[in-house]
This record gives C-alpha cells, structure tokens and sequence, in this order.
C-alpha cells in the first residue's frame, strides 16, 4: 500500500529538502515507484537540489487549480527508474494552496506510487499545515543545536495533535568529533529530550555541499558517508532494522595520539 | 562517548560543565517553558496555595521544599518534595 512521508523540521536550513532529496532517490534505487512533492511554495529547492530545475513546465498550484493534469507536471528523473518531482510554484505564496487540495493531490498521487514525499516548508503555518494534511507519517529532521530542536519539539506536538502516528526523528549535521569533546549533545541526549525513535543520523560532511553544487544527492554514491547514511534512512524507512554507526575514528593518527597522550598522562597521575 | 584525553581531564581537574551539558540544560528549562503556559509568579502562587493544603494535615520544614517542574520522555510533571517533620493528627 503506498505510504505518504512528510519531512518536516519547523526550524528552516536544518536540512529538509536534502533529506527528501536523498530519500526520495533512496527508496527509487531500492525499486519503489516514488513521488517527491515540493510544498515549499515561492521558495523552491527540491528542484535544484535534485538536479530537476530546468525541466520545470507546471507546478503543484497550476495542478490544483487544474490549469494541468497532475501527470503534466510530474517530471520523471532520468538518472533512475521510479523518480518524479511535482515542483512548487515559484511565483505564487502558500496560501494558493488549501489542506484539502493538499489531501486530494496526495491521493491522486497514491494511486500510482508506493511513496508519496512532502517535503514541508519551514514553519508552522499554511505550509506546514498544507504538508501534513495527507500524510501518513511524519520525519522530523534536526541538528544537534539548542534552537533546532526546540522548534522539532515544537513540531513533534503539532504533529501528534494532527492524528498522524509518532514522528520519528533524522538528526542530520552530527560531528563525533565535537561529540567526543563534549561539544556537541550526542544522540542520547537529543532522543531523552525529544523522546521519539531515531530513524536517521547524517554526519556534517562537504558531501552534502559538492553534491547539492551538482544537483546529484549523495545517496547515488555508494562511497559517500553521507550517501552510506541516507541509504540507512532508506532501509529503515521501508521497514527493515539497520544499525547506527556512531561515526567515531578511533583509528586515525590524531586519535591514536590523544589515546597514547591520555595513557601518558595516567602514568604521571597515577 | 566522550575521548579519553578529555574525560581524564575532566575528572583530574574538577568537573567543569561541557558546553553540551550546556546545551542539554538550556533545552529542558527552554521546553518546559514551552510547554507550560504559567508565569513564574502564577507558579508561586501555585506553590504557596498547594503548601497551605498540606500543612492542614502534616507538619513540615518549609525551608526544605522542593517544587520544580520537570520533562522526563516528553512529558511535563510537577516534582515536589516536602520534608516532613511529623503528621499532625488534627481530624
């Protein structure tokens, strides 16, 4: 039965649209048949992120005041079988589209796709409120920063005053490096104080910059961190129990020295 | 897991606060704030109405009164801890 995930953060340029990028070629180059809807409208990313933005003829509004039919806009990514982006529309403002629009359009969508992506705009108003209406699930994506996620705190409560099942959480931007100094709340401490299930955890890496530069998601190399990671998300988004590395390097030469500095320094101690 | 350089260090020279113990402070106060729509004043008076009531039954050290609010898996309960000295049977 075909499912519709909503990306959603509350907080902008924590990485949403990256998120549903990503996933959306993930779950396409395990085989699904994948819509991934850009409601971010007179703001639109998802486009130039996925490398799709001078393919561009109709957009989500022109759809839902029937200007086209929803196949008319639909652009098919031809890097991979199963993809298709329904942009937003540049020039209008979020409030051209209503919740109801919103559920039809995702229903329309359902019937020909097994995945329905939303990625949602920052916010907590008609956009936010537009993405949500037809899903079935919410991802709430954060970094590991005071703000970000207070404000997925912030969502998480909408969100489950909405009827949709518990969110589940992708903490993107994690650098063990600042976590292992204490610099940085590590994964325990963001999941005891948002107190949902982690479904993803994304390293800071320039991956992520190279690969929205070329408009080709770092899911697509199977060589990138980042792109090992999103392929996690993937895994576990369609069911299967992945686990989560934690991103350390305990073998380079900087911590092979701070361990044999730390030994060093016992000995004095002791 | 915090690298062993760095815990070494912290547990030689005092206990000094991580700028992410920091972080995770500031969040719980921030969400509970968040949450709970009361003003430090109504939260008082809140305290002082609640300590009346117990003190109809038990006797106790109001010195020694704890009364927070708390975020324990996302949500918010109201902690109190009042040190009872002895319960007056006073029905």
């Amino acid at each position: 039965m075909a499912e519709c995930i909503v990306v959603t953060s509350g907080k902008g340029g924590v990485g949403k649209t990256t998120t549903s990028a990503n996933l959306g070629v993930g779950l396409a180059l395990a085989g699904n048949k994948v819509a991934v809807v850009d409601a971010d409208i007179g703001l639109r990313n998802l486009d130039v992120i996925l490398g799709l933005e001078n393919r561009i003829v109709y957009d989500l509004v022109q759809v839902v005041e029937g200007e086209c039919r929803l196949k008319q806009a639909l652009i098919r990514d031809k890097r991979v079988e199963g993809l298709f982006l329904l942009p937003a529309a540049q020039t209008r403002d979020k409030n051209a589209v209503s919740p109801d629009d919103m559920r039809r359009l995702v229903a329309e969508l359902k019937e020909s796709f097994d995945y329905v992506l939303i990625d949602c705009p920052a916010g907590i108003e008609q956009g936010f409120k537009n993405s949500i209406a037809g899903a079935d699930r919410a991802l709430i994506v954060t970094t590991p920063e005071v703000s970000a996620i207070r404000d997925a705190d912030r969502i998480i409560g909408m969100v489950e005053a909405h009827d949709l099942p518990e969110p589940e959480l992708i903490i993107n931007r994690y650098r063990a490096g600042m976590v292992e100094r204490g610099d940085m709340m590590n994964k325990e401490d963001i999941l005891e104080i948002l107190a949902i299930p982690l479904i993803g955890l994304v390293p800071d890496h320039e991956d992520v910059i190279i690969s929205a530069n070329r408009g080709t998601p770092a899911v697509f190399d199977e060589t990138s961190v980042v792109g090992q990671a999103y392929r996690r998300i993937t895994d576990r988004v369609m069911g299967h129990e992945v686990a989560f590395p934690d991103f350390t390097q305990k073998n380079g030469v900087w911590a092979t020295m701070k361990r044999w500095m730390g030994l060093a320094q016992m000995r004095e101690v002791v | 897991m915090r690298g062993f350089f760095s815990k070494l260090q912290h547990s030689v020279f005092g206990t000094e606060q991580t700028s992410k113990d920091d972080a995770k402070q500031r969040l719980k106060v921030l969400l509970i704030h968040d949450q709970v729509a009361l003003t430090p004043a109504q939260l008082d008076a809140m305290k002082i109405e609640i300590m009346e009531v117990i003190g109809k039954y038990v006797e106790f050290e109001a010195d020694g009164v704890e009364f927070k609010l708390s975020r324990e898996d996302g949500s918010i309960s109201l902690v109190s801890n009042v040190p009872v000295r002895r319960v007056t049977a006073r029905a």
